[in-house]
């Protein structure tokens, strides 16, 4: 069994970062213990692969934190040593933002606004096929600044997509600022209630708390769309990256990379 | 042509279930027919056309041959980056509906005029565009759309003209369709609502040849290299922008293929200034034949004429 642990995560998401000198960092070690928990407890991928019939959809729609997708299909075997050893060389194929044609990757995204609309359109089409294909779809609390969002969850709760958890990221950052600074989202899990979402709330970096909302949220009564708010910290994980915005734009120098490596040595 | 419209999107929705249309809760009465036939298989994605085509890419992902209706001042062109992102990067088999293209709602100003979309629709990789003139083209290019792979933008201009053609025409991805033989000088290319205009104006200069361009992408640059090798002067008429839309797309194909004098006769590069009828607009921007025939005379005597080159 693969364990994705998290350590182990954050180590991959390294590597490539300073193989790749990309920036982009604490926007991936928040999502860790969240995907972790996805690709651990509640996807089923069946035998086909990345690409495989009836499989559950994860959505990155903030296709910024997409390296710690990349940490879990490297694990899964989906990527190789290669992949992330090379990331960002000439003609390869791992971008800087999620990517559809990268087998594992649903959506095209870092735009941001579009995942999770396409999420809502993989929902419907699986409760149209009458299958039991579940979508969860991850969209960043920035994220949450773009309309589309919105409009998502609106079409969502309207055609009872219950096959559907969008779970926020809500590392409380976003480019340029806290988000309270830039455009503040207020209540956000009264506003995710109020836009017909069932909602809970956890810390977005405990994964027995994660995979016990998750599961509490699977369990609601049907009929209507389910979102988690999920409280973590851009950067969780290396002591001089949590909450410091920088991270979202540094890219790591060697001796950066090897404080960082050392703090995530298990 | 509505009314072709509508039987060929019902036909292709009783053949298929798959398909599926979403409308941006636009379409008053076009869409009773589909709504009476094929109940469920009709999404009214409200009034956020951005989610809807985002939905659309996620349903195709899920096996499903969406076709996403609205207004073409907002599908397109207000959901470029959706369509983009979302359905031409994985060419993903949706069919983008945009209704009242050009100046149609002449009274509704600007924000419903949509003179931009070719241009915008035509730099995007991997989707086809089409343009049809009456209901016989729409018929053609309705079976296009649903027959295509990939993604497709089905502008729907004016609809009550009348017919170009007296029975659906032979049409494949890219032809030109000719509808007027003439040996030159003047070659004709027209689409949509501008097929008409064209054979009008053509009247006025023996030996005018006519073609409607039903499909503006791709083209065929065969066949347009072979019309401006053949013709003294090539005039392409669209109700769209003169930037970037059919007379560009011609223009780029002789530049490269066979140097010849293409007049470009379209929205010149602004928007209409007042409100008024569908006809008072179309005279706004030039578009009407008293105007089409005085932009030819002006275009010849500033080239000092032209003369035939036909074989």
């Amino acid at each position: 069994m693969i364990r994705f642990q998290a350590n182990n995560l954050r180590r991959t998401i390294l590597r490539m970062a300073k193989a790749g000198s990309s920036v982009h960092i604490a926007c991936a070690f928040s999502l860790v213990e969240i995907l972790a928990v996805l690709y651990r407890q509640h996807l089923r991928h069946g035998t086909g692969g990345p690409r495989g019939k009836g499989r559950d959809y994860l959505v990155l729609s903030k296709g910024h934190g997409v390296m710690a997708q990349y940490a879990i299909l490297h694990e899964l075997g989906w990527l190789m040593d290669d992949d992330i050893d090379h990331y960002f060389g000439d003609a390869t194929r791992l971008k800087g933002l999620s990517d559809a044609h990268v087998p594992g990757l649903e959506v095209s995204s870092g735009s941001l606004g579009h995942g999770l609309s396409v999420a809502v359109g993989l929902a419907l089409a699986a409760k149209r096929a009458g299958t039991d294909q579940r979508c969860y779809a991850i969209v960043g609390d920035g994220e949450c600044n773009e309309g589309p969002i919105w409009e998502a969850l609106l079409f969502a709760s309207q055609f009872g997509l219950d096959n559907l958890t969008t779970i926020v990221d809500a590392n409380g950052y976003q480019a340029m600022g806290t988000t309270r600074e830039v455009m503040d989202l207020g209540d956000l899990t009264a506003k995710l209630q109020s836009f017909g979402q069932e909602t809970r709330a956890v810390d977005g970096h405990d994964e027995c708390a994660i995979d016990e909302a998750i599961t509490d949220l699977a369990a609601a009564p049907p009929g209507r769309p389910r979102a988690l708010v999920a409280r973590t910290v851009k950067g969780h994980g290396v002591s001089f990256m949590a909450a410091d915005n920088r991270w979202h734009y540094t890219r790591l120098t060697d001796e950066t990379y090897a404080r960082a490596m050392a703090e995530l040595s298990n | 042509m509505r009314n072709a419209f509508s039987r060929s999107l019902v036909a292709a929705a009783r053949a298929d279930e798959r398909v599926l249309l979403l409308t941006g809760d636009h379409g008053y009465s076009l869409f009773d027919d589909f709504r009476k036939h094929c109940p469920d298989q009709y999404i009214n994605a409200g009034v956020a056309e951005q989610n809807m085509v985002g939905v659309a890419a996620g349903l195709a992902k899920g096996g499903f041959r969406p076709v996403v209706y609205g207004l073409s001042a907002f599908v397109p062109v207000r959901v470029l980056e959706q369509i983009k992102l979302d359905v031409c990067y994985e060419e993903l088999p949706v069919l983008f509906i945009g209704d009242g293209a050009g100046v149609v709602y002449s009274t509704l100003g600007t924000s419903h005029q949509s003179t931009e979309d070719i241009a915008a629709v035509r730099s995007l990789p991997h989707i086809g565009v089409l343009s049809p003139a009456d209901e016989h083209e729409m018929t053609v290019c309705m079976d296009l759309a649903f027959e295509s792979t990939g993604p497709v933008y089905l502008r729907m201009g004016k609809a009550d003209l009348g017919n170009v053609h007296t029975a659906p025409p032979e049409l494949e991805w890219g032809s030109l369709y000719p509808i007027q033989a003439g040996r030159g000088p003047i070659a004709w290319i027209a689409t949509g609502s501008m097929v008409h205009t064209a054979l009008a104006a053509a009247k006025h200069w023996a030996g005018s040849a006519v073609w409607s361009a039903p499909c503006l992408k791709p083209l065929d640059s065969d066949q347009v290299a072979s019309i401006c090798r053949n013709y003294g002067l090539v005039v392409v008429l669209e109700e769209h922008s003169i930037c970037g839309g059919l007379g560009s797309a011609i223009t780029e194909i002789a530049a490269a293929e066979s140097p010849t004098r293409v007049c470009r006769i379209g929205v010149r590069d602004r928007f209409s200034r007042f409100c008024g009828s569908y006809a008072y607009l179309m005279r706004e921007h030039g578009l009407d034949l008293p105007s089409v025939l005085r932009q030819v005379h002006d275009f010849l005597s500033r080239i000092g004429g032209v003369r035939s080159t036909a074989a």
